[in-house]
């Protein structure tokens, strides 16, 4: 069941319904999740440059440089080289991008969950992704779909709408008594409540297990979220120092908590949308001050990122149009082919056993984080390392790797690739989640021996109940 | 060598979690080798994966090997590098338990930290200059690695069972058409060892930072 906070029409946030409030903005974290790893899983970072070089010189020996003139084989060299190294970097950029926002968004459902957990009790983050689609921000003026799509233009916009600093146009048509135009604004709401109600340190029960920093667990830098520049050498995404997740143990941790997730998010002072004859438009000129999220200023907030992988998308279009016309899009180089919107229940059998395997491990995520709120540092340390990254990296990505490789005919008659749909997977009470996670991996494995190698690392996670009081005595979470 | 040899748990690895399933000693049983993350970092005679070094630091590679970041089975057994937090990544190869130690071993030549003060630098010539530091604590004399800079990537490539580096950002050997590969590890390389000095102290300081 979702928060209907915001549905329930309050004017405004306060101790009785300060729960609430916080629950919603845990949910409103968590269903950006699901739409940036469908467009990243959408992205095949590394293509193979060969060929793509070789698709560009096919086209460009078709072309004629100026009327009644072809292009040398020397000039289709050179210019099939420069395109198609542009593809590389771009669709690592792209990826390693929106990866980087994907982190902090996790990080933000933390943020969140220790603020809830400090001052309201334990945060619920399981079966909380949107059940359908497109989702619509609860509450948020004006409303706006959120799909589940591959990375486009449409859907980069899309992004920049839920990270935007400003609020949309059209946003004062509708009124509703506790009306945010902004996730900053939203969370500018908790704050207030939290400047007037909560200043004794006695509100703040920092007994109840929080997620702690300098624990590595949501590390701001790795391998995924950096790329290679033309020139191959390593560009990062994200600025170690723009936040890590902060104890909340009275009122400046808290707002200290809240304004980090809005400085990552949308950032405070950034430019925004840009109005142009009545519509938000993407502005392409520069990015401002606000645009950067941390201290050594070389990090840009969301919406910024997305702003400009918008702009270098744009760009990487213009200059393919150049040489090879109208008819040639880049973006089918480097993007697979995904469905809007896709449920596994509508896959044929095979992609279907795959798919729900890969829905129980995104769900066990959230199963294990929300565990961590019951348990204390050292079972925290291991859900997480042995649980949560191991899950992330090694058992999701290689699925979500491994999904693209079969093709099904969708309802509309084409043929799509599978992608991974991040459906909330609902355990059952009467076994473990892990437990039911093997069995599932022996179904999907039976049925597409390609993700056998996966069995170890299945069997390797840590045993976390659905709920603590489902926990057998002395079960071990490491079993 | 498989990790099982080196008596950390049975495949399923249950990790430091779980008690161990210990097997009656015979005369056959081999000694356990200590556990180290590359070439070079090796403490002892035959020490490496195999078994034919001559002294400390001469190894010609890890004593097992594993893919990446949560992946391996004992303590010693992290790479670092291109996963785990600041803290993690000033401590290759001296991670205190299983799954933790950040990154795959063994630690390719042209392998750069992700996090803290080593960001974009060497990793292997951090876990050497580690190593050395503990050597010359333990009153050890080391003698210098095979390859100066660890094992390239290219020569892990060719030894059984291939060689996988960890990530989805693609080959860190590699060109789009602009650059020279061994050009740009080589630069990478002098860069890290030029700044070392002050790496080291930087580590030092991590795990004091707010």
């Amino acid at each position: 069941m979702l928060s209907k906070f915001l549905a329930s029409q309050p004017t405004e946030v306060t101790p009785e319904n300060f729960s609430e409030a916080m629950q919603q903005a845990i949910e409103i974290e968590i269903a950006t999740i699901p739409v940036y790893l469908f467009t990243y899983y959408s992205i095949n970072r590394t293509p193979d440059q060969n060929h793509i070089g070789q698709i560009i010189k096919t086209q460009l020996l078709s072309k004629e440089k100026k009327p009644g003139v072809l292009y040398t084989q020397q000039e289709v060299d050179t210019i099939a080289k420069e395109l198609s190294a542009k593809i590389m970097v771009f669709a690592n950029k792209a990826g390693a991008s929106i990866l980087s926002v994907v982190i902090e968004e996790m990080l933000h459902m933390s943020l969140s969950s220790n603020v809830k957990q400090a001052l309201a009790g334990k945060p619920q983050l399981v079966n909380k992704v949107p059940p359908v689609w497109p989702a619509y921000l609860p509450g948020h003026e004006p409303s706006f779909p959120i799909n589940r799509a591959k990375l486009s233009f449409d859907q980069l916009y899309t992004f920049m709408q839920i990270e935007s600093p400003n609020k949309l146009l059209e946003a004062d048509k509708k009124g509703s008594p506790l009306p945010y135009t902004t996730i900053g604004q939203f969370y500018g709401f908790i704050e207030d409540c939290i400047k007037k109600y909560f200043k004794g340190a006695e509100s703040y029960d920092s007994r109840r297990p929080q997620l702690v920093p300098k624990m590595g667990y949501y590390a701001q830098n790795d391998i995924d979220t950096l790329y290679y520049n033309k020139e191959h050498k390593p560009k990062f995404e994200n600025a170690e120092d723009s936040g890590d997740l902060i104890h909340v143990i009275d009122q400046a941790s808290a707002l200290k908590a809240l304004n980090e997730i809005v400085e990552q998010g949308e950032g405070h002072h950034g430019p925004g949308f840009k109005v142009v004859g009545g519509k938000d438009c993407v502005d392409c000129q520069r990015f401002g001050e606000g645009a950067y999220d941390d201290k050594k200023r070389s990090e840009l907030a969301h919406f910024d990122k997305f702003n400009q992988l918008w702009c270098e998308m744009q760009q990487l279009d213009d200059e393919f149009k150049h040489y090879l016309g109208d008819d040639f899009d880049p973006k089918t180089l480097f993007i697979n082919n995904f469905e809007t919107n896709p449920n596994t229940a509508d896959y044929p059998d095979i992609i279907q056993k795959v798919s729900n395997l890969t829905n129980a491990v995104s769900s066990y995520l959230y199963v294990m984080t929300e565990a961590c709120y019951s348990a204390e540092q050292n079972t925290q340390y291991e859900i997480f390392m042995f649980g949560i990254h191991k899950s992330m990296m090694w058992i999701l990505g290689s699925l979500c790797g491994e999904l693209p490789n079969m093709n099904y005919i969708g309802k509309d008659g084409l043929q799509y690739q599978a992608a991974p749909t991040f459906e909330n997977y609902v355990f059952s009470a009467s076994s473990s989640p892990k437990a039911q996670i093997i069995d599932l991996f022996n179904i999907a494995a039976s049925a597409y021996p390609n993700i056998s190698y996966l069995k170890d690392r299945i069997y390797d996670l840590p045993n976390v109940p659905l709920e603590g009081y489902l926990a057998k005595s002395e079960q071990a979470i490491l079993a | 060598m498989s990790a099982n040899q080196n008596g950390c748990g049975s495949t399923p690895s249950n990790g430091c979690g779980s008690a161990p399933n210990p097997t009656k000693p015979t005369d056959q049983t081999p000694a356990p080798k200590e556990l180290h993350a590359c070439m070079g970092l090796n403490a002892c005679k035959g020490h490496d994966r195999f078994g034919t070094n001559d002294c400390a630091g001469m190894g010609y590679c890890a004593t097992q090997q594993h893919v990446c970041h949560t992946l391996n089975n004992c303590r010693g057994q992290g790479g670092c590098g291109l996963y785990g937090d600041a803290a993690e990544q000033c401590r290759p190869g001296e991670n205190d338990c299983a799954f933790q130690g950040s990154c795959a071993t063994p630690i390719q030549a042209e392998r750069i930290s992700t996090m803290g003060a080593n960001t974009g630098k060497s990793v292997w010539l951090l876990a050497r200059e580690l190593f050395e530091q503990r050597m010359e604590k333990a009153k050890r004399n080391v003698s210098p690695s095979p390859y100066k800079n660890g094992p390239p990537q290219k020569w892990l490539q060719t030894l059984d069972g291939g060689y996988d580096s960890c990530g989805n950002s693609g080959d860190k050997y590699c060109s789009f058409g602009f650059n020279d590969p061994a050009a740009n590890a080589q630069e990478m390389i002098d860069k890290s060892r030029a700044e070392l000095k002050y790496t080291l102290e930087e580590c030092h300081c991590e795990k004091d930072k707010d």
